[in-house]
């Protein structure tokens, strides 16, 4: 067996920005003798989950794979899955019952809300918190970062409910960080412990301000500074426990293009990998693209009309009930599905315990609706994705149970969160559960 | 009687005849209503439930389509009592002579036209409970329905108004000379009830939280390092020194003398650290982040009042002299207000502070990054979009600060142009960049509905949107907020084809000929149908140009011109037909709606908030000073900073 590495070995990460295929030194070195947890830490190898969103919906013909089962044929959309088959599950024809309740808001409003939260839209935001931050609240407390919110395309309507994916609670978004090198700092920006200790006791009277502005309050701004005051808490966890100092990261180049999503989706996917591996988080949610999305797609070669206008048919730009607007989702949507696969890559390269962080991590892949001119908000398709235990993949599953069934079952059968419950959630969605 | 629509649905469902099931259930209501008398129909049980499942409240409401009429719905789900009040409140709807013929009954059944379309089936049970309740309010002595007040909510009460993101950046600029727009790099705000300074939509994430930790961290270091700003260099241990900077510099910072303990906490972070430290703690400080609103804030009221003129006037902290008015009590008095409003509104600052809420209220934001498909509009580009933004912040401003009627937002017969945005819209070359040029005759366009603000905002990238821009219209001109389609309709429309070209006024029929959609659709399509001889650039056309779509590669697509209608209407007001925009400018300046939509959108920028039916008096008030003074946009806005202090007019004129 290799010596255990020093504390204080810097290893270098990828290089950021430039040709990706530079692996990352196996951190090995790094397991105590029974192989299963850093030698740095004493914590055993933690499960985590991603939620991954892509906006506006799909081109189903060109999506949904004609089989069921193991043997089942990658479409055009999953292509780049195909190094993954044993690591996913595909799962088509889940409802979002909750996108159907009557209230405010467009189809895609409605539809955000109800498959982050199975709650309907309140107007302005979600109406409840959404099972990403359901999981953080039951096993995120112990690390550094409860839970990270990424995002990489900027482009949207701008509203609340179309740019946050994420949501503590009825309208309390948590936005995503959407700029490499900020999500770098705070992941693995190195401190010193003078500026540590400089910074505690200026929060500490952050927070003795407030205690005292609070008493003045009423009930509905005490609520507000609570809350302004947990972030603050959040913020001095995280300068509480930083990084542990033997794992270097470079930093993302900063001259690089900041819209081009392909790149920056590669640059953020790069970050959580290393977040999990340094045990910074448990939870993670990933805004690839917006709630009714806006981006535009140079590098696929579409460059006439945005995400959504492609979604319809609109004027000269072919819409997606169209056979070249069709082609036009289609090459989105695997463009969506490509930056998965390389998230999946990345966590599949990470050697961690007996295995990798792949084997330690609980994806969900969903889009805001099915078919996407229709704003079709029943039979959903999701892509599941990793190898904790209890997981059953290699297989495409056809089913008729709701997202809220499929969230909950994930949370508690397979990451046993016992969140216990979930809104719409109502039975066990079985086929996923090995 | 008139010959009864059956509802197919119900039919189905019974298998039974549709026109025998129709008598027969309108014999039942009939007969029950009869054989029960007006005495045991409940408003609560029976006429309240018909009533919201009709979905009357989504336009008869405050900010409904339908908010003019004698119908009125509150905005909150009402509790017992209040729907208790909306029952008797109904009265006058009722025609005591023939109640079976009220207009309670008759409108949703559209017996009578109803803008609403037919929200209840002719014959149903659904109307023959409204006619009960018609028959019992007639036998209601007059005034038992007639005193009915409408239900007063208390406005919410929250209080705290979290600096916006340009009013942090301005805040840091005024007290430590800081030029670098920190909150540039913060996590971008969100759009409520369309503004950024809506307290609905301030929280604080652990996200923004770490922002403002490094922005904070970064801006005292860098204010230090440069000097100035009213940072001593004290010796270690001259308290005197510490002392002073710490109390003048606090409260600057908060707005306010700070207590005690605060300046305790800043001492001692000022020994561990010098002056950064405590200029860290203050720039986090949740007395920093956030102002009160004054009529809440339980200590300090005029402190808060400085507060609230300097972010709404000046949208950044306020000035010295203002914070000495405060301390003098002079802000405590209507009079000592109004000054000091004047004075701010003097001051070029004040230019910017307009200057965001237009932005805030055109959506600058979507308008700056427009995309337009480039073979049909080459010569649309991003910088043309950001001079449309330009072109409405000019029209704006030019109002405001030369006394203008701001009802000639509507209306103006000129407009800001440079060179690029004269070419996109086939206007002819203006001397000087984005100088004010008279439309030439003809040219149809008037105020904020010839500008690409509106026109190219509302667009496609490659076609015009009626429906979009109909909205735009009823939403941020009339303040009527229009129903979205209801969960899973299918919202296309019929494809052209060769066989069959059609425009978009005849696509669009599709939504009127459809009861279902014809009943917000006609609310919308027909104002935005006036606007079809202006493409989704902006520019003038005479015919609408179609590429027949062909997914044949191999076939040329072919191209058809059409001609183009641009009647239009605003259904709910009267004489509203139009052909141009300038036409529907004229109507919209002239309309009480528009005029009070003026005010209601700067009363929510300015409150954080949507109005209240607690906030109408207040709303009406400022409504009559900004017409008295011949909608005068800088009278709104004294106006509306007097009135939310001091609503009782006994106040204007008193003390403390």
């Amino acid at each position: 067996m290799a010596a255990p590495l020093a504390r204080r070995t810097f290893l270098k990460g990828i290089a950021f920005g430039r040709a990706t295929g530079v692996a990352l030194p196996p951190l090995a070195a790094m397991f105590n003798g029974n192989g299963t947890a850093y030698a740095a830490s004493t914590k055993p190898v933690e499960s985590r989950f991603v939620l991954w969103f892509n906006g506006n919906g799909i081109p189903e013909k060109y999506w949904i794979p004609g089989e069921t089962g193991k043997g089942f044929t990658m479409t055009p959309c999953l292509a780049p899955l195909a190094p993954f088959r044993d690591d996913i599950h595909v799962v088509t024809g889940i409802d979002n019952p909750a996108a159907r309740f009557p209230g405010p808001g467009n189809d895609h409003h409605r539809s955000m809300s109800a498959l982050m939260t199975g709650t309907s839209f309140t107007g302005r935001g979600a109406g409840g918190a959404s099972i990403d931050q359901a999981i953080a609240a039951r096993i995120g407390g112990e690390s550094r970062f409860r839970s990270l919110e990424l995002g990489v395309s900027q482009e949207s309507f701008g509203e609340s409910v179309q740019r946050n994916m994420s949501w503590a609670a009825y309208d309390r978004p948590r936005p995503p960080e959407m700029l490499p090198h900020k999500l770098f700092e705070r992941l693995f920006g190195q401190k010193e412990l003078g500026w540590i200790n400089r910074r505690k006791s200026v929060l500490d009277a952050v927070r003795a301000d407030a205690a005292q502005l609070q008493k003045a309050l009423g009930q509905s701004d005490k609520l507000r500074l609570d809350e302004h005051m947990s972030s603050v808490r959040d913020v001095e966890k995280a300068i509480a426990s930083l990084p542990p100092q033997y794992y270097k990261v470079d930093p993302p180049e900063y001259d690089g293009d900041m819209k081009d999503w392909p790149r920056i989706a590669k640059l953020q996917s790069d970050l959580l990998a290393h977040a999990f591996a340094t045990q910074q988080t448990r939870v993670a949610s990933y805004m690839l693209t917006k709630c009714q999305g806006l981006t535009r797609f140079p590098w696929l070669g579409y460059t006439a009309a945005r995400h959504h206008d492609y979604t319809h048919r609109d004027g000269k730009a072919p819409g997606a009930d169209g056979p070249d607007g069709q082609r036009i989702m289609r090459d989105i949507c695997r463009w969506h599905v490509e930056e998965f696969a390389y998230l999946l890559g990345r966590l599949r390269s990470i050697p961690e315990g007996e295995g990798t962080l792949l084997d330690h991590t609980m994806l969900a892949f969903v889009h805001e609706h099915a078919e996407a001119n229709d704003h079709k908000n029943n039979g959903l398709s999701v892509i599941l994705a990793g190898h904790l235990p209890k997981f059953a993949t290699g297989r495409h599953t056809r089913t008729t149970g709701t997202i809220g069934d499929l969230y909950l079952t994930m949370a508690d059968e397979i990451l046993g969160t016992g969140l216990g419950k979930f809104p719409t959630a109502q039975k066990t969605m079985a086929e996923i559960v090995a | 009687m008139t010959e009864h629509s059956p509802e197919p649905k119900r039919a189905r469902e019974t298998g039974m005849g549709l026109r025998a099931l129709s008598r027969a259930t309108w014999l039942c209501a009939m007969l029950a209503s009869i054989m029960d008398g007006a005495e045991t129909i409940s408003f609560e049980k029976d006429v309240y439930p018909t009533l919201a499942k009709a979905g009357c409240a989504s336009c008869h409401s405050s900010n409904g389509v339908a908010n003019a009429t004698r119908l009125q719905f509150p905005d909150e789900e009402p509790n017992p009592a209040e729907i208790t009040g909306i029952g008797l409140s109904l009265r006058p709807l009722i025609d005591p002579a023939a109640p079976e013929k009220s207009l309670l009954a008759a409108k949703p059944t559209q017996r009578v036209p109803h803008a609403g379309g037919k929200r209840i089936s002719p014959g149903s049970p659904e109307e023959g409970r409204l006619v009960a309740w018609a028959r019992h309010l007639a036998s209601l002595p007059e005034e038992k329905g007639a005193r009915h007040a409408a239900p007063i909510r208390n406005a919410p009460n929250a209080a705290l108004h979290r600096l916006t993101h340009t009013q942090y950046d301005n805040t840091v600029r005024d007290l430590l000379g800081d030029q670098t727009n920190p909150a540039r790099q913060f996590p971008a705000e969100d759009y409520v009830n369309g503004f950024l300074t809506q307290v609905q939509g301030q929280s604080i994430s652990p996200l923004l939280a770490e922002a403002y930790a490094e922005a904070a961290e970064r801006i005292a270091r860098n204010a230090v390092a440069r000097g100035g700003a009213g940072i001593p260099n004290c010796a270690p241990g001259q308290t005197t020194c510490r002392d002073r900077f710490v109390r003048d510099f606090a409260a600057r910072a908060f707005r306010r003398p700070p207590t005690a303990s605060e300046v305790a906490r800043l001492s001692t972070l000022f020994d561990q650290g010098g002056p950064a430290l405590a200029i860290e703690a203050m720039l986090q400080s949740a007395s920093f982040l956030y102002w009160s609103e004054p009529s809440l804030a339980s200590t300090h009221k005029g402190y808060a009042r400085a507060s609230r003129l300097a972010y709404l006037l000046w949208n950044t902290a306020p000035d010295a002299a203002l914070l000495t008015a405060a301390a003098s009590g002079e802000l405590d008095t209507a009079v000592g207000v109004e000054k000091h409003a004047r004075r701010l509104l003097a001051s070029p600052r004040a230019h910017h502070a307009v200057d965001e809420f237009i932005g805030q209220w055109m959506r600058f934001d979507r308008v700056i990054v427009l995309l337009k498909e480039r073979r049909l509009f080459p010569r649309f580009n991003r910088e043309v979009a950001q001079a449309m933004a330009e072109e409405t912040r000019r029209l704006a401003a030019g109002l405001v600060w030369n006394n203008g009627n701001f009802m000639d937002f509507f209306r103006a017969g000129y407009s800001y142009l440079n060179a690029d945005l004269a070419a996109v819209y086939g206007l002819p070359e203006p001397k000087e960049q984005f100088a004010r040029v008279a439309y030439p005759a003809g040219s149809n366009r008037a105020g904020i509905l010839g500008q690409g603000t509106f026109l190219a905002a509302t667009s496609k990238p490659g076609e015009t949107s009626p429906t979009s821009r109909g909205l735009f219209i009823r939403e941020l001109f009339l303040c009527q907020h229009v129903p979205p389609p209801p969960p899973g309709v299918n919202g296309n429309l019929p494809p052209v084809t060769e066989a069959k070209p059609m425009t978009t006024r005849e696509r669009l029929k599709v939504h009127l000929n459809n009861e279902a959609c014809a009943s917000c659709h006609n609310l919308i399509d027909p104002i935005g149908l006036g606007f079809e001889k202006f493409d989704a650039a902006g520019a003038p056309r005479e015919k609408e140009k179609l590429t027949i779509p062909t997914f044949d590669r191999k076939k040329e697509s072919q191209t058809v011109e059409l001609d183009l209608l641009t009647a239009g209407s605003i259904a709910g007001i009267p004489n509203s037909n139009f052909e141009t925009p300038a036409d529907l400018g004229r109507i919209l300046a002239e309309t009480r709606q528009c005029q009070m939509c003026v005010v209601k959108q700067y009363f929510r920028y300015a409150m954080g908030r949507m109005e209240t039916a607690a906030d109408r008096p207040v709303l009406d008030a400022v409504f009559e000073d900004f017409r008295k003074s011949g909608f005068y946009f800088q009278e709104l806005m004294i106006s509306l900073v007097r009135r939310t202090e001091f609503p009782d007019p006994a106040a204007v004129t008193g003390g403390r």
